[in-house]
């Protein structure tokens, strides 16, 4: 049949059967000669398609769609927070910062607050993952689907993979070096190596986990409430963004020295590595906040799509 | 389980061809309708396969998959689609079991 005729044909069913089915019942008529019988047959089922919908709209499914995307775009984003975030953590552990914090109001704010996002967008992560993990498991389970349990093993493995070799680091490694300089060329290439292995482990989690939930059919509900829960996050991780931010222009106004020396991670300005850390954090959080705002709008659009006949 | 595809009204025998056409894999319209027509000897018109069709995804019975070509989606049985089949087949065997009896003591 040629293509004027099957799309004329097509558009005589409702929109959502048009949405959902169209393009490739227009392709299927297009591939084969249509008998008489054909087209009586296609009269007949677009009857029944009036008078007995079968079909949730096809928008509605993109609309899901994104949502689900918006999800898993807050979880990379939330995972390179992570990694900027370890990298703050490890430059203020020095007595130095420590000290500074204690004696400057500003600067002891500011990484509290630091505190608090993380541990918000943590919690925000985990408790909005959670119902989303559970429930592609159990479909991926019913269906006898091997591939998206093994990757939500991903995740622990990675973890228990990082905790073993920093272990390994500290328990074998250091003591078996002696005393060293802190930044001595091997001290340094194994902190490398740790920081090469934390970026993996994360990156290689978020990747399973966007892989697993992308391959299983999650239902709304659990999607709806993963994305309230990433946009608690989102909002974690501006929190997180600006208390490093003050902290660090706190530290040039009350510490100034401090500021403009070298006691960035491995001996780096310390400015530079602040600068670094902000960067990477504000573009996380743009990242974030961008795909809360759309996946928000999705949902609102999808709510505001009638619900088909059942 | 098995009354799932016996429900679906002058759709039922469609679907039952659909469902066996997806047990041995995924396939997309066109090529279930020249299986069932090779394999059950039933040629289904393009508007009987489709209906059926919708009414076995809203059962999740089938389910799409991602394609990235849309014009050419394939399908596949769910793991409560694959139950519903396999009763609905172990009926028609039951059925067809005593039909041939009687027939053979007549």
């Amino acid at each position: 049949m040629k293509g004027g005729m099957a799309r004329r044909m097509v558009r005589l069913y409702p929109r959502a059967w048009r949405d959902r089915y169209g393009e490739e019942f227009v392709a299927m008529l297009e591939e084969h000669p249509v008998s008489i019988r054909d087209f009586l047959d296609v009269a007949f089922a677009v009857l029944d398609a009036w008078l007995r919908p079968q079909v949730a709209s096809e928008r509605r499914m993109v609309m899901v769609e994104r949502v689900r995307g918006s999800v898993l775009l807050v979880l990379w984003a939330w995972a390179f927070l992570v990694v900027a975030g370890v990298g703050f953590r490890k430059m203020t552990e020095y007595e130095d910062f420590v000290r500074a914090a204690r004696d400057n109001a500003a600067v002891g704010v500011a990484f509290y607050a630091v505190v608090l996002g993380a541990v918000l967008a943590l919690a925000a992560v985990v408790v909005g993952g959670t119902p989303v993990a559970f429930a592609a498991l159990r479909k991926a389970l019913a269906e006898g689907r091997k591939g998206v349990p093994l990757l939500f093993c991903v995740p622990p493995l990675c973890l228990a993979g990082f905790v073993g070799y920093a272990l390994v680091l500290v328990r074998v490694v250091y003591p078996a070096l002696g005393h060293t300089a802190v930044h001595d060329p091997v001290n340094v290439a194994l902190f490398l190596s740790l920081v090469g292995a934390f970026l993996l482990a994360a990156l290689a989690s978020a990747w399973a986990v966007s892989a697993a939930v992308r391959r299983s059919e999650v239902g709304r509900r659990p999607l709806r409430f993963a994305l309230y829960s990433a946009t608690v996050a989102a909002f974690a991780m501006a929190v997180v963004l600006v208390g490093t931010a003050v902290w660090g222009l706190a530290l040039r106004a009350q510490a100034p020295a401090l500021y403009a020396g070298n006691d960035g991670l491995l001996s780096m300005p310390t400015y530079a590595t602040w600068l670094a850390i902000v960067v990477v954090m504000a573009a996380s959080t743009a990242v974030a906040l961008g795909a809360t705002v759309r996946g928000l709008r999705a949902l609102r659009t999808e709510n505001s799509v009638e619900r088909p006949a059942s | 389980m098995e009354g799932k595809v016996s429900k679906l009204g002058r759709f039922s025998d469609p679907a039952l061809f659909i469902l066996v056409s997806l047990a041995d894999g995924e396939k997309h319209g066109y090529a279930m309708m020249e299986d069932i027509e090779r394999t059950c000897g039933i040629r289904l018109g393009p508007g009987t396969l489709y209906g059926a069709l919708a009414r076995l995804e809203k059962r999740r019975l089938v389910e799409p998959l991602v394609s990235d070509e849309r014009r050419r989606r394939p399908y596949r049985l769910t793991a409560s689609g694959a139950s519903a089949l396999e009763g609905r087949l172990r009926d028609l065997e039951g059925l067809a079991r005593a039909g041939l009896g009687r027939l053979a003591t007549a």
